[in-house]
């Protein structure tokens, strides 16, 4: 798979979690009882966290030089 | 804090962000773009989360919420007893403690980390009352003695409370309940809280209308 798209899937799974995340945390804060906290802490916060963590992941990961970058080296 | 409403539309507006940094790569191909997705995909989605959670840290202070679990509903008619004998009544009716958040201001532990405590033991609540059967209201008990130092948050070196007759009768009497080895609400003096056993025999003040 080129390193290119590798990238893009995986900043794809990041935001797909990011956005499952994101609309948890809505539904949350527009429900006002208390099993919201538990439910924003644990489903929006997961997801939240492991969308960050995919998308850190993704981008530090090493990456093998192209032969762009090997031709500017040299 | 800012509304809610505004934590939510955030959130979304942070959600189509994502969608569109997800699914457009070509955005990101450039410096700016790339650090748009850091943006969008790291700090945003972090700030809204932490916005989010204070936003219900906040709310799960006050006193709707406390008494949004039915189990809860006597001890919230026990803020209306028209009694002055009754403890809670007679600080949430006299705005001794702040009406929104009268049940957090009595019960959370004004020691280091109580806030962190009472939030910990709010989610005990939520286990017993969503995974075993909740004892009923008469039955609740308090998971530790109550201990002065919540009254005393307030009313140390207050004059009523360091100059009243009762309380200076007895020489000792100051002493010992300043170091909680006497008890405020103990038999005698401020023993009668929420007494919701015997709300239904109390007459009720429902507000200056």
């Amino acid at each position: 798979m080129p390193i290119q798209s590798a990238i893009e899937s995986r900043m794809k799974r990041a935001g797909v979690l990011l956005i499952l995340g994101l609309l948890a945390e809505s539904l949350c804060l527009l429900w006002s009882r208390p099993l919201a906290f538990v439910f924003l802490i644990t489903f929006g916060g997961l997801f939240i966290f492991l969308g960050v963590a995919v998308y850190l992941l993704a981008i530090a990961s090493p990456h093998p030089p192209t032969s762009a970058s090997m031709d500017r080296t040299e | 804090m800012p509304p809610t409403i505004l934590i939510v539309a955030l959130a979304l507006l942070s959600a189509v962000l994502v969608a569109v940094v997800t699914f457009r790569p070509g955005l990101t191909l450039t410096r700016g773009g790339k650090i748009l997705a850091f943006l969008v995909l790291f700090l945003l989605p972090v700030f809204v989360l932490a916005m989010g959670v204070d936003n219900q840290i906040e709310r799960s202070k006050s006193t709707s919420f406390c008494l949004s679990c039915h189990v809860m509903e006597p001890f919230g008619q026990s803020l209306h007893a028209d009694d002055p004998a009754y403890l809670a009544a007679a600080h949430f009716q006299n705005h001794r403690v702040p009406a929104d958040q009268a049940c957090y201001t009595c019960h959370t532990n004004y020691a280091m980390f109580g806030s962190f405590k009472a939030k910990l033991g709010g989610l005990r609540h939520i286990y017993v009352f969503y995974l075993t059967k909740p004892p009923a209201p008469e039955n609740i008990r308090l998971h530790e003695p109550f201990h002065n130092r919540e009254c005393l948050h307030c009313h140390l070196g207050a004059r009523s409370f360091e100059q009243g007759a009762v309380h200076n009768a007895d020489p000792d009497t100051l002493p010992a309940v300043k170091s909680n080895k006497l008890s405020c609400i103990s038999s005698g003096c401020h023993e009668t809280v929420h007494n919701v056993a015997h709300l239904k025999d109390v007459k009720m003040w429902n507000g200056a209308n």
